[in-house]
């Protein structure tokens, strides 16, 4: 990783046509080396919205920004608590560690061939005849990050005029999924990852109305899958006629592995880790290169992030 | 709890909880009241076996789909709660402010609020394909999930209604009670149409829905619709002899409805400024209104300002606002004008989805369509017969009484009679 981020910052990769978009955002989780200095005074002032939570998470994190300073992604983390926890965790996976999870996704890598959405079908028993899929890969157009012109249905990849710019559940620390279900049959456990309890839900779709980013699917019909392709981890019957979306693989995570989309991306766009770990690819990522978040003014603060 | 016959010297009447049901008026109608009622049956029993297809097929019945997330019925509970706000209008005006010209109104007023919230409810609850998971509902409520207020406001507000029409009828605790049932009454109705406008104005995810101006603007057209539907229903009920009221009364109600219904235009063209003025415009909020003015929704959104325009051009003028054409016409106009704008409310969340793409308009299915109606009709048929069995007609001696006095409804009510030929 470390040597495609010396790649990343020499002037001659800068043909990613993502520059001016993304200058355009208020990167200021990410702190660059060469930014340290400044991040070290403004980041604190911005943060200080929320100063308890900040002062808190400080108290705790031993972890430090080069050159002095709070740790911002101290907040994040501290800011990713569980919500409407039920208190044991979601019958289909193990219990929740201490780690935070996160996802970075390098839009400057990732050539829009979708072979992480097909691996998270076969990974999650997302019914062949559903219509949907957990990853949505969106064809953006050169020079902007707007949603609007981006095209959802393309049959060509990796075309060099384009970008591509992959959307999922954003395991948001600040869910609207959770605050806008009437039962609480969907929460944010301790490590992060937002559950769906489909044996709870009362199919009324309204956290699909919440999602800022399309992130949660109905399964209009029985999910149908092969019978040699189901994954004995993953629940089929009961998604019926219920929501469904991404759970960072919550059955691979918790132990040990990475996710089905990480193990499946060609061009290594995406990189899955614990933010807790000050050494983690996703930590040191967040800390070294300038990133940003999608819709990050609805203030839903996901925990995946892009870097351009 | 058995009916038992009242000691009346009318046959027919037997007196339940109080009230006195005029069985014997259903046995004295005629043909054509039948026929209406068999109609009536046939669209609920159509509409029973949209709900059982929908319980076992689930979703595959349905023409709503992950784009367009919710459909016909949201639609529908938002019309039908924003009706009911008629019938509190008429029974708030009369025992609040003393506005005795709709006395005669306020029996039917509150009997239409509780059968339109009813179908409201039931609308919402026949969409949830695993309905009979709903106990969550009240074991594990989300205080934070706009759901749960909405959807108890509705049931509460109904079972109000329904109380209210039995405290009207049987006279139990006389004005006061029927006054400080209002005071329960008004705010809880307040509230009913403040949280149905916030399941949309509370999702930052649905730019055209997320407002401060949606809940003023579905109380306005709230108010305006249930009072024009309450209008039409008012000279049907004339027409058939069940209920009689004076000119003025109707004059009444027009004034007040095209009052309601310059506010609520009012607000819908401030809306539109806001989008379409290019020092607020955002490209997000313009693309998508875009769709409804000029777009594949202006067949449901323009009929909004067409429809609307002319009921408030109708109504405006003093000449001919007292003729009933008038008054009927430019009531039937708004109420299917604020169907539509309900429609298009519905819509404006779903054209452009959250991730900017455009989908294609949706249209109800067959079930769907026939499970609105059902519930439709089960709402007609409460009322129709109700205008034979229940007395709705206001005793003349209560019209302007004193605060306090008993409220005895005598066995000899012009109600049950005129019921009885109809």
């Amino acid at each position: 990783m470390s040597d495609t981020l010396h790649n990343d910052v020499r002037p001659d990769n800068a043909t990613a046509p993502d520059g001016t978009t993304f200058s355009r955002r208020s990167f200021l989780q990410g702190i660059g080396v060469a930014a340290g200095l400044v991040a070290a005074g403004v980041i604190p002032a911005v943060l200080s919205a929320a100063p308890t939570s900040a002062e808190e998470a400080t108290a705790t994190t031993t972890a430090a920004v080069p050159g002095g300073g709070e740790d911002p992604i101290a907040t994040i983390i501290e800011e990713n608590r569980e919500l409407n926890y039920p208190g044991k965790p979601v019958y289909y996976a193990d219990l929740a560690g201490p780690e935070k999870w996160a996802m970075v996704i390098d839009t400057k890598a990732c050539v829009g061939c979708r072979k992480c959405a097909f691996a998270c079908v076969k990974e999650n028993n997302i019914g062949r005849t559903s219509g949907f899929t957990y990853i949505q890969l969106l064809e953006m157009e050169p020079g902007k990050l707007d949603l609007d012109t981006a095209v959802l249905d393309y049959e060509e990849a990796g075309r060099p005029d384009k970008w591509y710019l992959p959307v999922q559940c954003m395991q948001c620390a600040n869910p609207p999924c959770v605050t806008g279900c009437p039962v609480k049959a969907t929460w944010k456990e301790p490590d992060g990852i937002v559950v769906v309890d489909y044996n709870k839900c009362i199919g009324c779709r309204n956290c699909m109305i919440t999602c800022p980013y399309g992130a949660r699917h109905f399964n209009w019909v029985h999910p149908e899958v092969p019978e040699a392709e189901v994954n004995p981890k993953v629940p089929l019957a009961e998604k019926a006629w219920t929501p469904e979306k991404c759970t960072f693989c919550v059955q691979r995570t918790r132990n040990g592995q990475t996710t089905a989309c990480v193990e499946a991306c060609p061009v290594g766009a995406r990189t899955f880790g614990d933010l807790n770990d000050p050494n983690s690819d996703v930590s040191i990522l967040l800390k070294t290169r300038r990133v940003f978040r999608l819709k990050e003014e609805l203030s839903t603060e996901p925990m995946i992030w892009y870097v351009g | 709890m058995t009916m038992t016959e009242a000691t009346t010297s009318q046959p027919g009447i037997k007196r339940f909880i109080g009230m006195d049901w005029n069985i014997g008026a259903l046995k004295s109608a005629d043909r054509r009241y039948w026929s209406f009622v068999a109609l009536l049956g046939i669209l609920i029993t159509l509409g029973v076996m949209a709900w059982i297809l929908v319980m076992t097929k689930g979703g595959t019945v349905m023409a709503q789909r992950d784009g367009f997330t919710w459909g016909i019925w949201f639609a529908n509970y938002m019309f039908y709660v924003g009706l009911a706000a008629g019938g509190l209008v008429v029974y708030a005006s009369v025992h609040l402010f003393g506005a005795e010209q709709f006395r005669p109104l306020a029996r039917l007023a509150v009997l239409m609020a509780g059968c339109l919230t009813m179908i409201a409810v039931l609308g919402d609850l026949t969409d949830l394909v695993r309905v009979w998971r709903i106990y969550w509902f009240a074991l594990t409520p989300n205080l934070s999930a706009i759901f749960v207020y909405t959807g108890s406001a509705a049931g509460i507000y109904m079972v109000i209604c329904f109380v209210d029409l039995w405290i009207l009828i049987t006279g139990k605790g006389g004005e006061k009670l029927a006054y400080r049932m209002t005071l329960i009454a008004l705010p809880l109705a307040i509230y009913l149409h403040t949280t149905t406008a916030f399941v949309l104005a509370l999702n930052k995810s649905r730019e055209l829905w997320s407002t401060a101006v949606m809940v003023p603007i579905f109380l306005t057209s709230a108010v305006a619709s249930g009072v024009a539907l309450l209008l039409i229903v008012a000279y049907i009920m004339q027409r058939f002899h069940v209920l009689e009221f004076k000119p003025s009364m109707f004059r009444s109600l027009s004034t007040l409805l095209a009052t309601v219904m310059i506010f609520d235009l009012f607000l819908l063209v401030a809306e539109i400024a806001f989008v379409y003025w290019p020092s607020s415009a955002k490209i997000g909020h313009t693309l998508r209104f875009s769709e409804f003015l000029t777009g594949p929704y202006a067949g449901i959104f323009l009929p909004v300002l067409i429809l609307g325009g002319t009921a408030f051009a109708l109504l405006s003028r003093r000449k001919t606002r007292h003729i009933p054409a008038v008054q009927v016409t430019a009531s039937a106009l708004y109420v299917v004008a604020i169907f539509f704008k309900r429609y298009t409310l519905m819509s404006m969340g779903f054209a452009i989805g959250t991730l900017g793409q455009p989908q294609a308009p949706y249209f109800p299915s067959l079930v769907e369509g026939l499970l609105a109606l059902g519930l439709l009709a089960l709402a007609v048929l409460f009322v129709t017969l109700a205008a034979k069995v229940l007395p709705l007609r206001v005793p003349e001696h209560e019209h302007g009484e004193e605060v306090g006095a008993p409220h005895a409804v005598a066995s000899g009510d012009p109600a049950l009679e005129s019921g009885a030929a109809l």
